[in-house]
């Protein structure tokens, strides 16, 4: 259940429970109070009426009931008079005072007891007049009774009424309460959704205000931690780029004395043939190595831009396996399959890709291009595969799934081709089997 | 050959491998590390190419480029880090005929160099042309506009040929760079697009509003109306 409901629910109930214990208690001290009123009025009636019995009584009942009748009103009259028993009406009878009250009056004493007849309530007062005659006079308490019910009923209206009243305060005052919460659990979404600068409003100095303020330094410190996360890892892109932006003149100088070494090789004396192949060998991984680092510093600082135009991409796979001179070892199923790329970035992934396979992947390399709805280049082999635990990490930069495989590569390939892929709205996966083959597949 | 090229590099060890290479593969070469000094040289000439890099003290490339074309149209080949392709743009604007990233091995240098140069040699006699508005005659690299010369570099005389022989042929991109720049794969698409936005600047009437090499959206150019 929503804390709003369950607070709005504790609301009416603390309400609604200190609400009735009032109007119960207050009734029945009301109730308490109106009856032994009633008890005190109706005895000091019986007293009187008993004291002028006598006098009436040796005129007989009738006499006696006729004097009652007119002196006052508002209550009946049955007794004993020496064996014979008399009333004021047929409703009234000494049959209907209750026994425990004859009892009482037997013994001389001043008794009343509280007794409903025919659905009518009456306080019976009975006492003794002289040693012959019992007297018992009934108290309509109707009029008391139906005051009472009539302030039972206001009393539990008040309380219902009282608990609504309770339910819709609580409803808004726990609106009022739980807001801010609403407001921190907007502000901590926005904060997931990377809006670092979210803060909360600081208002008043309770709890929430407290908390939001916590909140606040809490948001400011994951700002502060990321912003100088940001700047560690934008420092370290930048020192890589600087270090392949420095390596590069160097690296031309070299690439350019291997180049002219590479041309004398067999002229050279025996000894020193090898070093200079090895060293011209080296210098083409080195150059290859700085070259694969500056592409990727430029995508890290977001330097490289789409140059778009309409392309074929199977006569572009085609082509880029030609100037390979992979022919002889890669099957081409390459259907016409145009859109609007960048061609020269389609090449070097599928060039990357188509290299991978024939390096890694030995034998039946396969390369498809069709359309399944969006164009893709399918590359495939069934080589040794890649093991499960390789797959995740395969696109990661200097990755090395196998230290054998690693061969000539720099282990930016994979990085450089999913880069690429991405920046022109595509991305590129691999499914493997080892024993069976691997697949990598450019969708765009 | 024997051809002179003037190499401006200011790095010692490229200018020294390059100038090495150049040699080797017949150039003469006169190598120069400064940009304002080079320009000097160049004026004191004769040269038959130059070979300039971007960066540079004193003067960059880009400058050394301007100047020189103010005043010539030699082959310009521009030296350029892959990170400074921005600037590759620019210089080919300014009228560089081609260009080579850096790290490069000399045979890329040297095929890119004599590539050039094959562009100002002439091919086989053939007769002159004319077509809207222009006379171009290939044998002795000219043309006239109205009866007067245009001064074209050896790479927009070239590409504006290739075009003009074939009047109303769609020409691909690639093909261009095929048949002008002499590659033979995937050169860079732009090279061709900056050299038609110069030529249309000298030859037509209204650049703006190209009526002799015309785009053929998606495709490449063509020439004259279609």
């Amino acid at each position: 259940m929503p804390l709003r409901r369950r607070l709005t629910i504790a609301f009416m109930l603390a309400v609604g429970v200190s609400a009735a214990a009032l109007a119960v208690g207050s009734y029945f001290v009301v109730r308490h109070n109106l009856m032994s009123d009633s008890v005190a009025s109706s005895e000091r009636q019986a007293r009187r009426n008993l004291a002028i019995a006598p006098t009436y009584l040796n005129e007989g009942t009738d006499q006696l009931l006729a004097a009652y009748e007119r002196s006052t009103t508002g209550f009946l009259t049955a007794g004993i008079h020496r064996g014979r028993l008399f009333s004021s009406g047929p409703s009234a009878g000494v049959r209907q005072v209750p026994v425990g009250l004859q009892r009482l009056v037997a013994r001389g004493e001043l008794g009343y007891e509280r007794k409903d007849i025919a659905g009518d309530h009456y306080l019976v007062v009975g006492g003794p007049v002289g040693q012959t005659t019992e007297l018992y006079f009934f108290f309509s308490e109707n009029g008391l009774r139906h005051d009472l019910a009539l302030l039972r009923n206001i009393l539990a209206g008040g309380v219902g009424i009282l608990v609504l009243l309770a339910g819709f305060a609580g409803a808004l005052l726990a609106r009022q309460t739980l807001r801010p919460v609403g407001r921190a659990s907007d502000a901590a979404r926005s904060l997931a959704e990377g809006l670092l600068e979210t803060r909360l409003p600081v208002d008043g100095r309770d709890e929430f205000g407290s908390w939001a303020q916590s909140f606040n330094e809490m948001a400011a410190a994951l700002e502060t931690k990321i912003a100088d996360l940001s700047a560690a890892q934008a420092r370290e892109r930048r020192f890589t780029a600087d270090v392949a932006h420095e390596l590069r003149t160097p690296l031309t100088a070299l690439v350019g004395e291997a180049s002219l070494l590479a041309e004398h090789i067999d002229s050279m004396p025996p000894e020193s043939r090898r070093p200079a192949e090895l060293l011209v060998a080296d210098v083409g991984r080195l150059r290859k190595l700085v070259e694969d680092l500056m592409e990727i510093s430029r995508f890290d600082s977001g330097q490289e831009s789409v140059h778009a135009e309409t392309v074929d991409l199977g006569a572009l796979a085609r082509a880029t396996v030609r100037a390979r001179g992979w022919e002889e070892r890669v099957r081409l199923e390459a259907d016409e399959v145009e859109l609007t790329s960048d061609s020269r970035r389609l090449e070097r992934i599928v060039a990357n890709l188509v290299g991978n396979a024939v390096e890694h992947g030995g034998k039946d390399v396969t390369v498809r291009v069709a359309r399944d709805g969006a164009p893709f280049v399918e590359v495939s082999d069934r080589g040794p595969g890649i093991a499960p635990e390789h797959l995740p990490h395969l696109f990661e930069r200097f990755y090395k799934a196998d230290a054998a495989r690693s061969g000539g590569g720099t282990g930016l390939g994979l990085a450089i081709a999913q880069e690429n892929a991405r920046l022109l709205g595509g991305r590129i996966e691999v499914w493997s089997e080892p024993g069976e083959g691997t697949r990598f597949t450019l969708r765009l | 050959m024997d051809e002179h090229v003037l190499l401006v590099e200011d790095d010692p060890s490229i200018r020294e491998v390059a100038s090495l290479g150049l040699e080797q593969a017949g150039f003469r070469v006169t190598a120069i590390g400064d940009g304002r000094d080079a320009l000097d040289r160049f004026r004191q000439g004769p040269f038959d190419l130059v070979v300039l890099d971007v960066m540079l003290p004193s003067l960059d490339g880009l400058e050394v480029c301007r100047a020189i074309r103010r005043e010539s149209q030699m082959p310009i080949v521009m030296l350029s880090a892959r990170s400074e392709l921005h600037d590759v743009v620019v210089g080919l604007e300014l009228g560089a005929d081609d260009y080579v990233t850096k790290p490069f091995e000399l045979p890329e240098l040297v095929a890119r160099i004599k590539a050039v140069l094959r562009r100002s040699t002439a091919g086989p006699p053939e007769g002159a042309i004319s077509a809207g508005g222009l006379e171009i005659d290939p044998a002795g690299f000219s043309v006239r506009k109205g009866g007067e010369d245009v001064a074209l570099t050896a790479t927009e005389f070239r590409l504006l040929l290739e075009l003009a022989r074939r009047p109303k042929q769609v020409f691909t991109r690639e093909l261009l760079l095929e048949l002008v720049w002499n590659y033979d794969y995937l050169g860079d698409s732009r090279l061709v697009d900056v050299a038609v936005q110069r030529l249309r600047g000298k030859i037509e009437d209204d650049p703006a509003q190209p009526k002799l090499i015309q785009t053929v959206r998606g495709v490449g150019y063509r020439f004259g109306q279609g």
